[in-house]
């Protein structure tokens, strides 16, 4: 038996999931681009504006997940810690852009810290608490003492709040700044910081983690919080770029957070996943969400058929992949 | 003595007690309401009382048969969040054969016929790829799978749809729906929706189902411990798939009394969260989301939990329907905590016991 390593295609994608992804992004852009030429050339500083919201949350559902567990109260949260700052700004409480995005991943943070908590000592399964959470943040949002008249417009923010986030800079908006700079951190986080491998541990295996001295607890309400934070500074996003805010704005958005990160081929058992993968889901959707309705002249409402059955796909797809691999490897062992 | 104590302290007794406990905070809200119109030289309004309830328990009754089907899921321990479009699918599906058909030419009472059959078994298919993709696919959660098909299944509604409301204001055949919806047995001076009837005899059902028959512990046992069932001779994934197919057509079911509800008419973005309310009620109801427990007498009662206090907040106290919202997350939270709290404490108390046992003996 020689102990060269074989090339075995199944193990290299199983090692590189997102390298399909790529060839399906590429296929994509291209077909796009001969069905209508010069169409990606010309829009995709929209396509990238367009993923920046998706790919913060998913940023931070990338924590969760890989620690096996799941946050459906992603987009409430956004309309919560909008509405909220939305509020302070109005009332005159906060006039500085800075201190708007602190609040927002405060709030966000705050209420990822009741729902892990909930989670992790009183043992309640996450599907129920997330679910229990969003009914309270939707609920919270209209109520007169955060949101007196159901609506945040243009009127109630200060004027440099209303523009900085779509000010350009060498010819990018900022907000593709702010969205890269999350992004680079949290991903640095997560390679190469002892918590952050202490997340991924936590994922794979908790009992060894716990056995190797992580405080797995601890681990998993940080990953919540983190998901909650990034949660919150989206809604800020959100509300500098439209400028208004209501409550069932991102109603069904948490779907897309999570398909951008189950397309960018994370594991939701937990303990397998990579920044790079979520970033080219992100951009996938982003880039289907602008090019289907180009496609299909007229039809806005393919988009939503076509993102049904590529987010059921590539979730299946990773599962096929992940079991031909393993077969591979079985079968390799055995010779 | 004991033995009775310990059996009167169940999950359904606590769900009575707070029943009672509502309808008597409620009604004295009412009464503290009405005496202040009396005290202003106007007439007592009475907002909230027996027959008004159960004239208004309609529009809370329309996810009680998704709560139906999901505590077959929950019982397995699986999760089903996409009843909600798996339902609206089914609605559009029957709307749009219907119309098809009728184009077509066909008779008003057999193109309904159709219709309807349709519907159903759309809610089937939706159920029986669910069940499919889960005992297929057992790496992934229920609740991941569920989520795909979710966008699936709303996915072909806008397909089908578009962005168009279909309507049937003035179609005979098709009110019929709204009738079965609508329509009222008078019984001792109380009008009660047939609604109701229809619930509770779906509910008799499942109770029949699920506490009587084999096939009820089957369920449990696959809840408790899939392994332990597979190798005591249950066929797991048969079973669990053909649990999901009842479920979808619950939603299918529920699809129909809708169109009743929303005067006739089907949208692609219809009955969106519904699924968040039907896993509420059975959560509420007893069902443990980790499978193997759960009661439907559990689910009637979180049921009519659900109705008087979404009734009760709204027109007694002036919330708005999201709002009560809050109320129903707080709940679902309580609901799920308690037990495990409660088990924690008497563990301790368990322990505790043991150790002063110990320290006698010594």
């Amino acid at each position: 038996m020689d102990n060269k390593k074989k090339f075995s295609l199944g193990s290299f994608l199983m090692e590189h999931r997102e390298i399909p992804l790529i060839a399906v992004l590429v296929l994509l852009i291209i077909g796009v681009n001969l069905k209508i030429p010069g169409y990606i050339g010309s829009n995709y500083m929209n396509i990238l504006k367009n993923c920046t919201l998706n790919l913060v949350m998913a940023a931070g559902m990338l924590c969760v997940l890989l620690i096996g567990s799941i946050d459906i109260s992603v987009a409430a949260v956004l309309e919560l810690s909008a509405a909220i700052a939305g509020v302070l700004m109005r009332d005159g409480y906060i006039s500085s852009t800075f201190m708007m995005l602190v609040i927002g991943v405060g709030i966000g943070g705050t209420f990822r810290l009741i729902n892990g908590v909930l989670r992790r000592y009183g043992r309640v399964l996450p599907i129920i608490v997330t679910l229990g959470m969003t009914y309270m943040a939707r609920a919270l949002i209209p109520m007169d003492f955060i949101l007196g008249m159901n609506k945040i417009a243009r009127i109630n923010l200060t004027e440099h709040f209303k523009d900085f986030i779509l000010e350009k800079y060498m010819g990018v908006p900022l907000i593709v700044f702010i969205t890269a700079g999350v992004v680079l951190v949290i991903g640095l986080f997560l390679k190469y910081t002892k918590t952050g491998r202490s997340i991924y541990a936590v994922g794979s295996n908790s009992e060894a983690a716990e056995m190797r001295g992580v405080h797995v607890k601890g681990i998993k309400v940080l990953a919540h919080v983190i998901c909650g934070a990034t949660a919150g500074m989206s809604g800020i996003m959100r509300l500098a770029e439209y400028n208004a805010i209501e409550k069932g704005a991102a109603t069904g958005g948490e779907m897309y957070v999570i398909a951008a990160c189950v397309l960018g081929g994370v594991s939701v058992m937990g303990g397998y996943g990579k920044m790079t993968g979520v970033v080219i889901g992100a951009l996938l959707i982003a880039t289907i969400d602008s090019a289907i309705p180009q496609l299909f002249m007229g039809a806005t409402m393919m988009k939503e058929f076509f993102k049904g059955i590529l987010i059921l796909a590539a979730i299946l797809l990773n599962v096929i992949l992940q079991r031909t691999a393993e077969k591979r490897n079985l079968k390799g062992r055995n010779i | 003595m004991k033995k009775k104590l310990s059996k009167l302290l169940r999950w359904e007794t606590m769900l009575v007690v707070l029943l009672i406990v509502l309808w008597v905070v409620f009604e004295a809200r009412d009464n503290g309401l009405d005496a202040a119109l009396i005290a202003k030289g106007r007439k007592a309004k009475d907002v909230f009382n027996f027959s008004k309830m159960l004239n208004g328990m309609g529009v809370y009754m329309l996810y009680s048969f998704m709560a139906l089907g999901m505590a077959l899921i929950l019982g397995m321990g699986d999760i089903d969040i996409s009843v909600g479009a798996s339902a609206t699918l089914s609605a559009s599906v029957m709307g749009i054969s219907y119309r098809a058909l009728i184009n077509g030419g066909t008779a008003n009472g057999t193109a309904f016929a159709i219709a309807v059959a349709a519907c159903l078994l759309t809610g089937c298919a939706c159920g029986l790829m669910n069940g499919i993709l889960v005992t297929r696919f057992r790496e992934l959660f229920p609740m991941i799978i569920t989520l795909g098909t979710q966008l699936f299944f709303r996915g072909f509604c806008y397909l089908f749809l578009g962005g168009e409301t279909l309507k049937f204001d003035g179609d005979a055949t098709w009110g019929q729906l709204k009738t079965l919806y609508n329509g009222a047995v008078t019984i001792g001076g109380y009008k009660v929706p047939t609604i109701i009837f229809w619930f509770l005899g779906f509910a008799l059902i499942f109770f029949v189902f699920l506490h009587l028959t084999t096939g009820g512990r089957k369920l449990f046992a696959i809840g408790e411990n899939r392994t332990a069932a597979l190798y005591s001779g249950i066929r797991v994934d048969r079973f669990e798939l053909l649990m999901f197919v009842i479920c979808g057509m619950m939603a299918a079911i529920s699809a129909l009394f809708y169109v009743g509800s929303a005067s006739a008419t089907v949208r692609a973005d219809a009955m969106t969260g519904y699924e968040m309310y039907a896993i509420a009620v059975v959560v509420l109801g007893g069902f443990s989301t980790a499978g193997g427990k759960g009661n439907i007498i559990g689910v009637i009662l979180s049921v009519i939990i659900f109705g008087v206090m979404k009734k009760g907040l709204g027109t007694l106290y002036g919330f708005a329907d999201s709002t009560v919202n809050l109320a129903v997350g707080l709940v679902l939270i309580v609901a799920s905590l308690l037990p495990n709290v409660m088990e924690d404490i008497s563990n301790r108390i368990r322990v505790k016991r043991q150790h002063v046992t110990i320290k006698a003996t010594e």
